[in-house]
């Protein structure tokens, strides 16, 4: 059970960061891409 | 003249000009308050006896920058000056200039006086221009600008009377136009203008034309007039932008002429401290003390909160540790998920003392006398003068310090302001470098007052800044720029700093780290903690490799647990990563372990210390209570028996971290900035070869 959790832990961890760093975020809002917001 | 004729008075300006003063100087008690038709805005009238045979009623319209409205309050005065069935349409318009920013107010003027209403000039607060050093050639500017100018005291009363003496004479105003548009912009659209809208003044249907979503008051044929000239959008707005730029280019030719601020004959408190805060010595000297201040504030006020924290945290992790059932999970909360959290909670204090002091100095004021002041050195070494903002907001973070180039006209300048921008001392290089100097630099006082640990961290945000200006100057030669944008900054009244808005700054900012770079760090601990949990035969055989090794020696069960743990680390897939790259990182003095953190840090700096907090928590035995900087500090490096993080170590990854582009979130945003990877990618490698250079080298010297 302990192994599962670590597991779902790890692959939470890293599916943030490449989500973070690999694909672009959708922007909220009626935000023009040169806005700065 | 007619006995007790009544005209109708618009009185316009630009906020905070003295124009409600001007109004209850003018209508004493005679005041009513009511609304606009249809909306909530105030509508302020009232009635004053200007002469034996003439009174006026004067509406007090709403305080706007320019007949362009983007606000209803402006919607207002757009609506009251162009429809001429409006129950406030003016006989004659007061425009009141407040004489400090008479620049930004012509434009006001001029527009107003372009729709050729009977228009007088009232330039407000004369009894500060002695105090401001500030002189007018009134007659001039009454030529230039083709009208009547009153300078008043509307506060002390002065020239009240004068103001009304010239209202009587409103029939007899030069009504012609300050700036000629048409020819400016584009002479045959207002040729066809002009012949369409016949009845109107030239400038009133130009108005229309560009306003018409405001003007409630058109009939359906005047709506299909203008529709016939509004079809290119594109064009109307780039005709409206040409028109804003003549004006000013116009104002400030005549101002040239007649307005002049001599600073040094200036006795007001404001202009005594300006000389004083921007003089070419003492300027600079003021600006490096409160450095100084600042950094040896974050040494001295950081620490207490920062052991706190560092403390509470090992000891929750022991107490997890203990308390939980055994197993890998109970290990990733109490060696993965603990350490990461307080990673990221440390730095709070030196983040919050660090944003205190830089929101007090933007509050101040202070902060627009650093940006001027550093323009005269930026110039200097090539670079221009609004690449100073951005410059100076990468103190807090590159990201948006990039973005803020945008307002750099030149693109040569831009790019190499970009370019240098990751070069000044972020705040995600503050928990580094803080850390490495508590380990590295003993805590002492030079000259009785100043910490050198606090002299130390403002000796590495000049190195970035000097970094950042030799670095404009090679790219300056290298890319030839050949045209400096102008720079021009309006310096704010100094006051007092709002604790509200202080505190507001300091907590978005501390809430920024932790859901930003926080949950970045928390997510590498917990990934770092899983690759040195894990690994391949040597790993999983760990236990008995070691004690077959250890079978001959006499050594506590103790030491054989800790050779066991090493043993592990080293074979786990971080050891072994951190293991292949060793060969490169040796000669700067760092060993597998620190490469792993600096692998990890490549995506936020300040990734590095909870990285190692990791590694060692991993490594060490966790029923102990030790802090991350302890931690740090009982490092020894095996093959010379001295700390790994000695005095050499420790400047070799000051000076790395300090030249490094060691941010993914900066070069995606060159990127974006530059529509290109070439120069991420140039950026990337550049400064990465630099701070490998300089830290392979300052190791060899030092070791």
């Amino acid at each position: 059970m302990q192994e599962i959790l670590t597991y779902i832990v790890f692959a939470i961890a890293v599916g943030f960061l490449v989500k973070k760093y690999f694909f672009k975020s959708k922007k909220k809002g009626n935000c023009d891409k040169d806005c700065n917001c | 003249m007619e006995k007790n004729k009544v005209v109708k008075v618009a009185l316009v300006g630009n906020p905070n000009t003295g124009k409600t003063s001007l109004f209850n100087q003018l209508t004493g008690l005679n005041q009513q308050v009511g609304n606009y038709p249809g909306i909530t805005v105030d509508k302020k009238q009232g009635k004053c006896k200007i002469s034996e045979n003439l009174s006026a009623e004067i509406t007090d319209l709403p305080g706007t920058y320019s007949i362009n409205p983007s606000t209803l309050d402006e919607t207002i005065v757009l609506e009251t000056l162009l429809n001429k069935n409006n129950s406030s349409f003016p006989d004659l318009v007061v425009v009141v200039a407040e004489v400090e920013n008479l620049k930004r107010n012509l434009l006001l003027f001029s527009q107003i006086k372009d729709l050729q209403i009977p228009t007088i000039l009232v330039i407000n607060m004369k009894d500060q221009m002695q105090r401001k050093g500030i002189s007018i050639d009134i007659i001039k500017l009454k030529e230039e600008l083709k009208s009547e100018i009153i300078l008043i005291s509307a506060r002390k009363k002065l020239g009240i009377e004068d103001l009304k003496g010239e209202l009587v004479n409103y029939k007899n105003w030069d009504t012609s136009t300050i700036a000629n548009i048409s020819d400016r912009i584009d002479a045959t659209f207002f040729k066809n203008l002009k012949k369409e809208f016949s009845g109107f003044s030239l400038y009133k249907s130009w108005l229309l034309i560009t306003q018409k979503n405001y003007c409630s008051f058109l009939s359906e044929a005047q709506l299909n007039k203008i529709n016939k000239f509004t079809s290119d959008e594109a064009l109307i707005n780039k005709y409206q932008h040409k028109e804003t730029i003549y004006r000013y280019q116009k104002i400030n030719e005549i101002l040239k002429k007649t307005y002049i601020v001599d600073k040094t004959k200036a006795t007001d408190f404001r202009s005594k401290l300006d000389r004083i805060l921007t003089h070419k010595i003492f300027g600079y000297v003021i600006f490096a003390f409160v450095l100084l201040l600042i950094f040896q504030s974050i040494f001295a006020w950081a620490t207490f909160p920062m052991e706190l924290i560092d403390g509470f945290f090992a000891k929750l992790a022991v107490v997890t540790n203990n308390n939980l059932p055994e197993g890998t999970f109970s290990n990733l909360i109490s060696e993965g998920v603990i350490p990461g959290i307080g990673g990221v909670l440390i730095f709070i204090p030196q983040i919050t003392i660090l944003f205190i002091f830089i929101s007090i100095l933007e509050e101040t004021g202070y902060m627009s006398r650093v940006v001027f002041l550093m323009d005269k050195i930026m110039r200097q070494f090539g670079m221009g003068g609004k690449s100073i903002i951005p410059l100076i907001s990468g103190t807090a973070c590159a990201i948006p310090a990039i973005m803020a180039s945008r307002n750099i006209s030149s693109w040569r300048e831009r790019l190499i302001t970009i370019l240098v921008i990751p070069f000044t001392t972020c705040s995600a290089r503050l928990p580094v470098y803080t850390i490495l100097i508590s380990i590295i630099i003993p805590q002492k006082y030079v000259l009785g007052i100043f910490n050198l640990q606090g002299l130390t961290l403002m000796g590495l945000y000049f190195l970035g800044f000097t970094a950042a200006i030799l670095s404009a100057v090679l790219l300056n030669f290298v890319l030839k720029v050949k045209h400096k944008s102008l720079f021009a900054i309006e310096m704010p009244n100094y006051k007092l700093p709002s604790v509200k808005n202080i505190f507001y700054t300091v907590v978005e900012k501390v809430k920024a780290f932790i859901y930003g770079a926080g949950t970045i760090i928390l997510a590498i601990s917990i990934v770092l903690w899983f690759l040195a949990s894990n690994g391949l035969h040597n790993f999983k055989n760990a236990e008995q490799i070691v004690t077959e090794q250890t079978s001959n020696q006499t050594i506590s069960k103790e030491e054989i647990h800790k050779k066991i743990a090493s043993y592990k680390l080293e074979n786990s897939y971080i050891g072994m990563m951190g293991k292949t790259i060793e060969p490169v990182i040796k000669p700067m003095g760092y060993d597998w372990k620190i490469g792993i953190a600096l692998i990890s840090s490549f995506a936020a700096r300040e990734v590095f210390v909870g990285a190692l907090a990791t590694i060692y928590n991993v490594e060490s035995d966790s029923t102990t209570t030790t802090t991350i900087k302890q931690r740090m500090d009982s490092e020894i490096n095996p093959i010379t028996g001295e700390k790994r993080f000695n005095f050499a170590t420790g400047v070799s990854l000051l000076l790395f971290y300090a030249f490094a582009m060691q941010c993914m979130g900066t070069l995606a945003i060159v990127k974006r900035e530059t529509k290109t990877w070439k120069w991420p990618i140039l950026q990337l490698t550049g400064m990465s070869t630099l701070a490998y250079i300089i830290s392979v080298l300052s190791y060899t010297f030092l070791h």
